[in-house]
């Protein structure tokens, strides 16, 4: 069977699950939901963390080991061209799961916050003037906003931050200069890690091509929901990160647009991303897209993986998945809207995002996610690499509760349960 | 519910009633001294006074989880009167206690054996027991 015919035959498994989802259905495609002690009767509601992995993903990358394993893009015996057939399909998938023009346009990274650093090096330092301004938001992972700071500190710029307005959504019309020619980058989250907020990164693609001002959109936390398309979007740059999205850790997608590829210098520089090693590396000359951005072997295993996870997020649908992590969400928001030392910080009206935080007035986030997980609740509590939007709330942490596409109701039935609980402890 | 058994009810009262907590500045302090972990938000600040090499008073405030502040209580407890010497050493075994070893300390401070089980969690308890170091190596005692 070639790896056409064994994709499709997947995608069609998964698909048969197709339109509203079954989450008792899709976790029995989760082996961890089985096999494990610790995770059998586990309420896993950490995904905005890190996502769970299914079956399909693990069998793709077995198949990568086990059947077909050996150089990509450096061999020429009938194995390794198999691999880099592999791993080339597997950018085809990308590109077709993102919307991009070519697969030239398709990068694989170590991660989200490598696809950042590369753009914020490769990209933005040589071209960045003092008193230029770079935009980031209030609600930043810092994946997204370190990397700019110190290009700024770097350049002389200014790192301006658009500010949230009360509804916990970016208030635009406060910054009346973002669309203006003294802007050289505006780079962006899709959804907020921490509050869920999903922004309208479509409208602000279309305004700053107006004013031909670079965009990046940093996709890790929409991309499970909201299908993705970058010529639709019309960024510059999207990143996003695999192990959120069902597939493995250790990898991520940079797409670069077509017009903005000559722009872009290597950061990362090694093997099989050099044409001609020159005695200095100003005569070095660089592959062609997109592979002088992948220096180093390349990440066979992952991008596999990678690639069978779009199958599978695509054979539940974004939308089926909006729809049942949205009313999970909404669900628990209005439960814990009844508790009066509660306070949550996501605002309603984004629950879509399947992400509720909230603080506790007389319980720290840290023992209220301790007595959750010895209640079998897992979850996040902290800054959420997320300080300046933190202080921006006023708070040091929060509880976060993020939902997937594995999640019931007796999921959100436990952390109210657990609530209620420590409630009682910390009486 | 909880099978950890963390949140003892000694641990508890040291959290719900700190001992040695003051809500205003540490102004009447010898030496103050801040800690804090930013990934958690526990943030405390520890002071002290010294007649000779001898803790006579001992304080703290700040703000943090309920491991943060019980340890911080039960530090105070178990310091004011003491040695510096003696103090140091304890901070010691503290170090190690929290680490998994086998060495023995005060038992006004084994209510927090449980946290040995939770290493997200032992930051938190020595955050308070640093910031006295810390103190007692700037004067010198």
């Amino acid at each position: 069977m070639n790896s056409a015919t064994l994709s499709k035959t997947r995608t069609d498994k998964q698909s048969n699950l197709g339109g509203r989802i079954n989450p008792e259905r899709v976790k029995a495609l989760f082996p961890i939901f089985r096999n494990n002690e610790l995770t059998r009767n586990l309420s896993y509601l950490d995904n905005a963390a890190t996502s769970q992995k299914p079956e399909v993903v693990m069998q793709a990358m077995d198949d990568a080991m086990r059947l077909f394993h050996s150089p990509v893009n450096r061999g020429f015996y009938p194995l390794a061209e198999q691999t880099t057939t592999r791993y080339e399909q597997a950018r085809e998938r990308l590109k077709s799961f993102i919307g991009a023009e070519t697969d030239t346009s398709v990068i694989f990274t170590a991660s989200a916050t490598d696809s950042i650093n590369q753009v914020a090096q490769g990209f933005l330092l040589a071209r960045l003037k003092p008193g230029q301004n770079v935009w980031v938001t209030r609600m930043e992972h810092h994946s997204n906003y370190l990397p700019w700071q110190d290009v700024c500190e770097k350049s002389g710029a200014n790192l301006r931050i658009i500010e949230l307005n009360s509804a916990g959504e970016l208030d635009l019309d406060r910054h009346l200069d973002i669309f203006s020619d003294t802007t050289a980058m505006i780079a962006l989250t899709q959804t907020s890690n921490v509050l869920g907020t999903t922004n309208d990164v479509g409208a602000i693609c279309k305004q700053a091509k107006q004013m031909h001002i670079p965009v990046l959109i940093d996709a890790a936390q929409a991309v499970v929901s909201n299908t993705i398309n970058v010529q639709q979007l019309g960024c510059d740059f999207l990143v996003f990160s695999a192990h959120k999205m069902f597939a493995p850790t250790g990898i991520g997608l940079l797409y670069i647009a077509p017009d903005r590829l000559d722009q872009v210098q290597p950061v990362r520089l090694g093997g099989g991303m050099v044409d001609f090693a020159a005695d200095h590396i100003a005569d070095t000359t660089w592959s062609e897209a997109p592979h002088r951005f992948e220096a180093g072997s390349p990440n066979l295993v992952g991008a596999v993986g990678f690639a069978a996870a779009c199958d599978f997020v695509e054979s539940l649908g974004q939308a089926n998945i909006k729809t049942h992590i949205g009313e999970l969400a909404s669900s628990l928001y209005q439960q814990l809207s009844h508790y009066p030392n509660l306070h949550l910080v996501s605002p309603a009206k984004h629950l879509s995002s399947g992400i509720v935080s909230f603080y506790h007035d007389v319980i720290h986030a840290h023992d209220l996610a301790q007595i959750m997980g010895d209640s079998g609740v897992a979850v996040r509590a902290g800054h959420h690499c997320a300080q300046p939007l933190l202080k921006h709330l006023g708070v040091s942490s929060t509880l976060r509760i993020s939902i997937s596409v594995y999640n019931t109701n007796d999921d959100i039935r436990a952390v109210v349960n657990a609530l209620e609980y420590a409630e009682k402890v910390f009486a | 519910m909880s099978d950890s058994q963390l949140y003892k009810a000694q641990l508890l009262d040291h959290f719900k009633k700190p001992r040695n907590k003051v809500v205003g500045e540490l102004s009447t302090m010898q030496i103050v001294k801040r800690g804090s972990n930013p990934r958690c938000g526990d943030d405390i600040e520890v002071g002290f006074s010294l007649t000779g090499n001898i803790i006579h008073s001992i304080q703290f405030r700040g703000r943090g989880c309920s491991v943060c502040i019980a340890s911080a209580s039960m530090m105070t407890e178990s310091t004011k009167g003491q040695s510096a010497e003696y103090v140091k050493s304890i901070a010691a075994q503290m170090q190690r206690w929290i680490a998994g070893e086998d060495v023995n300390i005060p038992d006004m401070l084994l209510p927090l054996e449980a946290v040995r089980r939770h290493p997200a969690r032992k930051k938190c308890v020595m955050l308070a027991w640093h910031a006295l170091v810390e103190g007692m190596d700037e004067c010198n005692v």
